[in-house]
């Protein structure tokens, strides 16, 4: 259990939380404010995050530059998905929205001559033909820790400076997304989540709002996209797997899905139960081996969710009234 | 000339439409003329195409044949959305209220021509809260014309049957129609309410010039406030003139009672 007091545990959950936080804001102003279900999110951060190793590594290209398109074709990715499926009503799209990660996925595990395949981005060659490595977040990393060093010394780390990166576009983020959800835009948005046809017979373009939704939902998580790649450097298809979108799910149901303001404490939790997990090393738990207890967070997640769902299917911060209401 | 005229005073102007959904056909070739500021109720029994003929006047279904003419302009292919924008605005059947926004957002939901609906908006913070302001104001003058000023910042789903509709008429009020289309507004209102309504749209006739197209079940109810009745039975029109010929109409009659008495 010393694992918990040592600070580089905590930094390492904030990082984690940050990153997932970022992606979790994008289901919420989709679920939350407009009802849409997608549970293909995380394919918008495989796009964002694959589209900036290839540029990087393949091309060349600055990171940040890779991480401006990276962002964009996430946002393209989520039009194209708005476009073809988002006339479904409620469940179906959710379906077609998992449909959507998963080829995603599969086109990435068997392009290998553009990402790589299953290989992952180490697979992807250089222009020296050498296996595809890129240590530019290193680079950025490491210029931030260098600073940190002279003020506090050896807690200086790449986490702590992936954290002093990611929190405070997390927090601008929630500040921007909830101005965002004050306004009358979102005021429809709501309507639509209830009942498309009242604010349709009110001459409200619905699709324009469920798509514009889709499309902001999306550029939140092609940012995380950009985090987890400055954070990994390295991707492999399987970092993309549907759980992933689940997790996110997991924070914004922890928080309330209609109150973007507690989705930062959701995401520490969050944090912290995905990064404890393995350092669990009391009876009984110490019989399995530390890659098996590392599937203990899905279990936990699940248990978490659930309990949820029966005890306060508001989440934390939401309100129980809005549950309520007939 | 003469041309013009006629589409002056005729604000909608239904032409032969027909509608089918596989074998069913809830509107057959039904055409009428509605003038402006005038006062029009469709009455029939249960499944006799009421509903539909709405869903093809606000646009939520298109038309299998025939065109629908509102204020001059052919409107039988375009988009709900943009129907109600030109100010034919419908309400729905059992009063469709947002439960989860509060009574005065229900009203300020329906404000047309609002910056802040537009995501560009969003850049432009002192347009959209002045906008803002005045839909609040006005929002609150019409829950005062009903009655449910108190009731403004609570959540909607709190309301009772009936205020739901005196809420949902409101709103529908609040998007600045040039006609309104009421889906039974009095169905499932207790008698005391149903009068409330009545002297709510009577005033809204005389101070606002709305011209008012309304469902309703039962004959009785509108006879005293309309103009003109329409009866359909069966996704046809089968009667259509004052309130007090379609009494004395024997169609009228069979629809409602069965063919009875020609059995007999």
């Amino acid at each position: 259990m010393e694992a918990f007091i040592q600070p580089g545990f905590w930094i390492f959950v904030l990082a984690l939380a940050g990153i997932y936080g970022v992606f979790s804001l994008g289901l919420q102003i989709q679920y939350g404010v407009g009802g849409i279900m997608n549970f293909g999110h995380v394919g918008m951060m495989a796009v964002s995050g694959y589209t900036i190793a290839v540029l990087v590594i393949k091309y060349q290209w600055s990171f940040w530059w890779a991480a401006l398109l990276g962002v964009v074709l996430a946002a393209f990715l989520g039009a194209l998905l708005g476009l073809t499926t988002l006339r479904l009503s409620g469940d179906y799209f959710a379906i077609a929205s998992i449909a959507f990660a998963e080829i995603v996925r599969y086109w990435i595990l068997n392009s290998d001559d553009i990402t790589g395949g299953t290989q992952g981005t180490l697979a992807i060659p250089n222009p020296d033909g050498f296996g595809g490595y890129t240590d530019q977040p290193d680079v950025i990393l490491n210029w931030i820790s260098d600073r940190l060093y002279p003020i506090i010394g050896d807690e200086a780390s790449r986490d702590l400076s992936m954290v002093l990166v990611v929190w405070p576009f997390f927090f601008l983020f929630i500040w921007i997304s909830s101005r965002l959800q004050k306004t009358s835009w979102a005021r429809v948005l709501r309507a639509t989540r209830e009942d498309d046809d009242v604010p349709r017979s009110l001459g409200k373009n619905v699709f324009r709002f469920r798509l514009q939704t889709l499309i902001i939902g999306s550029v939140f998580g092609g940012i995380a996209g950009v985090f987890w790649a400055l954070q990994f450097a390295l991707l492999a298809p399987e970092d993309f797997l549907r759980i992933v979108t689940f997790y996110g799910w997991m924070i914004l149901i922890l928080a309330g899905a209609s109150r973007v303001k507690g989705l930062f404490i959701a995401a520490i939790f969050f944090g912290f139960l995905y990064g404890a997990t393995r350092f669990l090393e009391f009876w009984p738990l110490s019989l399995l081996s530390s890659p098996e207890r590392a599937y203990l967070r899905v279990f936990l997640i699940g248990l978490v969710i659930v309990l949820l769902m029966v005890k306060r299917p508001q989440g934390l911060f939401g309100k129980r009234q809005e549950m309520i209401l007939e | 000339m003469e041309n013009t005229n006629m589409l002056d005073s005729a604000v909608l102007d239904v032409r032969n439409i027909s509608v089918s959904f596989g074998g069913v056909k809830p509107v057959q070739n039904v055409s009428f003329t509605i003038s402006e500021n005038s006062f029009t109720s469709v009455i029939g029994p249960n499944g006799a195409g009421k509903t539909s003929l709405f869903n093809l006047l606000s646009g939520m279904n298109k038309v299998d044949s025939g065109e629908i003419i509102f204020r001059g302009e052919a409107i039988q292919s375009i988009h709900a959305h943009k129907i109600a924008q030109k100010g034919l605005v419908r309400t729905f059947q059992g009063a469709k209220i947002i439960r989860r926004l509060t009574v005065a957002e229900n009203l300020m939901m329906a404000v047309q021509g609002n910056p802040g609906d537009n995501l560009m908006g969003f850049l432009n913070p002192r347009a959209r809260k002045s906008f803002e302001a005045k839909a609040r104001e006005e929002a609150m003058r019409r829950l005062d014309q009903v009655g449910l000023t108190k009731f403004a910042d609570e959540y909607a789903g709190i309301l009772s049957g009936g205020q739901r509709k005196l809420l949902d008429l409101s709103r529908a009020l609040m998007a600045d129609p040039k006609m309104l289309l009421l889906d039974e507004p009095f169905a499932g209102v207790n008698p005391t309410l149903v009068e409330k309504l009545l002297t709510v749209l009577a005033a809204l006739r005389k101070e606002q010039s709305i011209t008012f197209l309304l469902i309703e079940h039962d004959l009785e109810t509108v006879m005293n406030i309309s103009d003109r009745v329409i009866v359909m039975a069966d996704g046809k029109i089968i009667a259509d003139g004052l309130p007090n010929s379609i009494y004395e109409n024997d169609l009228v009659i069979d629809a409602y009672l069965g063919s009875r008495r020609k059995d007999a």
